[in-house]
């Protein structure tokens, strides 16, 4: 018998890090937290891999989840990721590179990815270098530049489980993108859309 | 034999917690962790139900809200779904669900307690029916108001919030019945495309 349940951890070190009671003052010096942030793992808000400042924001009352799988947030130079005040992100991956602007009372829920950028060049011969510079022990040729656009998610947006959100795209105030999504281009304000790629649908 | 009791840590747990006690867990059912009840809130009694003989595997979570209930039948083999849901979910017996599944009471769940000024989701919820014989496909979701029948397939990644007769075979985002796999054989209209 155990003294301890998800609710109450009680004293076992391992089960608080697994429900947000942890030390926040233990991030990064980029990371700006509004006040009663909730962070249900240190994974959700890492690996930050840009030095700017801020690098990430999140603001008052947000609570960021991880699901089943994990989530994270990878932020590469010059990357920023800003998250508004009472939105909930449950097993979010984003990953950026210029900027994820998240508003307030946004749901995003499980497994979904957001990437503001290509993350390749398109070129094949970039390509090939960028696989020898990064791979073990290669030659460093250095990156070729990315292709990025700043994703824009505007308030009281509600995401479904699933969905991708690509590059450059904006989801205007209040849409809804409904389960297993490809978000590829601009959302209207109210919209709900579906598919892949995301078509208007009626909600 | 009895692998999982209520109240009690599993005996080859890796976690230091006990299976929340208004569970119920039949004989020989296994459940790898009592990981998969992380986010589980349920105020029913019980708020899961798991019948014999089945299998809970790895990264199976019950994301179950306080008006939740999760009810699965009799030799189900559970491949790691996620159930997020403050409403009914009713598994038959003999279904197989494969992993990165879904089994949602809305297109967009996050769990109850952190709802917060959002205020989204309760509302949308609705309860969820999956027949017997039914075969869930990797990466699909089954949404609040889908009710399946007996023996329906749904295809990887497929996405289906509606009612599926019995031994139709569904897939797409938004989902379609693309066949029909009844047992012995094929009804006439195999080849019919339907919707």
């Amino acid at each position: 018998m155990s003294d301890s349940s998800w609710e109450s951890p009680g004293p076992e070190p391992q089960l608080a890090e697994l429900v947000g009671q942890w030390d926040y003052s233990t991030l990064p010096a980029n990371v700006r937290l509004g006040r009663e942030c909730f962070l249900e793992t240190r994974g959700v808000v890492g690996p930050i891999k840009t030095t700017r400042d801020p690098a990430l924001v999140i603001g008052d009352r947000t609570r960021i989840l991880s699901g089943g799988w994990g989530g994270s947030m990878t932020i590469e130079d010059p990357g920023m990721v800003e998250i508004g005040d009472d939105s909930v992100l449950i097993g979010v991956q984003i990953m950026c590179s210029e900027l994820v602007r998240i508003g307030a009372r946004v749901l995003v829920s499980y497994n979904t990815v957001i990437a503001d950028s290509d993350f390749h060049p398109r070129d094949p011969d970039l390509r090939r270098s960028d696989a020898i510079s990064g791979a073990p022990l290669g030659e460093w040729f250095g990156y070729a530049p990315r292709y990025s656009a700043p994703v824009m998610i505007e308030d009281d947006v509600t995401i479904g489980i699933n969905t991708l959100i690509l590059k450059g795209t904006k989801i205007g105030r209040g849409a809804t993108v409904l389960a297993g999504s490809v978000v590829t281009a601009d959302v209207a304000s109210g919209a709900s859309v579906q598919g892949n790629p995301a078509r208007q649908v009626e909600p | 034999m009895t692998f999982v009791t209520p109240g009690e840590r599993l005996p080859y747990d890796w976690l230091p917690v006990a299976i929340p006690s208004n569970t119920e867990f039949g004989t020989n059912a296994y459940l790898h962790s009592a990981f998969a009840f992380r986010h589980y809130r349920s105020r029913r009694t019980p708020g899961v139900r798991v019948g014999d003989h089945t299998a809970l595997y790895d990264s199976t979570m019950f994301d179950v809200g306080p008006d939740g209930h999760v009810s699965i039948g009799d030799y189900c083999v559970i491949n790691g779904p996620i159930f997020a849901t403050d409403h009914d979910v009713h598994v038959g017996s003999y279904v197989y669900v494969s992993y990165e599944v879904y089994i949602a009471d809305s297109s967009a769940p996050v769990p109850s307690w952190c709802w917060g000024e959002t205020r989204r989701g309760r509302a949308a919820g609705r309860d969820i029916v999956i027949g017997d014989d039914c075969w869930i496909g990797v990466r699909s979701a089954v949404l609040g108001g889908a009710v399946l029948g007996r023996g329906v397939i749904v295809g990887a990644g497929a996405v289906v919030d509606f009612e599926v007769p019995d031994f139709a075979i569904v897939a797409g985002n938004p989902a379609r019945v693309v066949g029909w796999a009844p047992p012995g054989g094929h009804r006439p209209d195999a080849t019919q495309r339907l919707t």
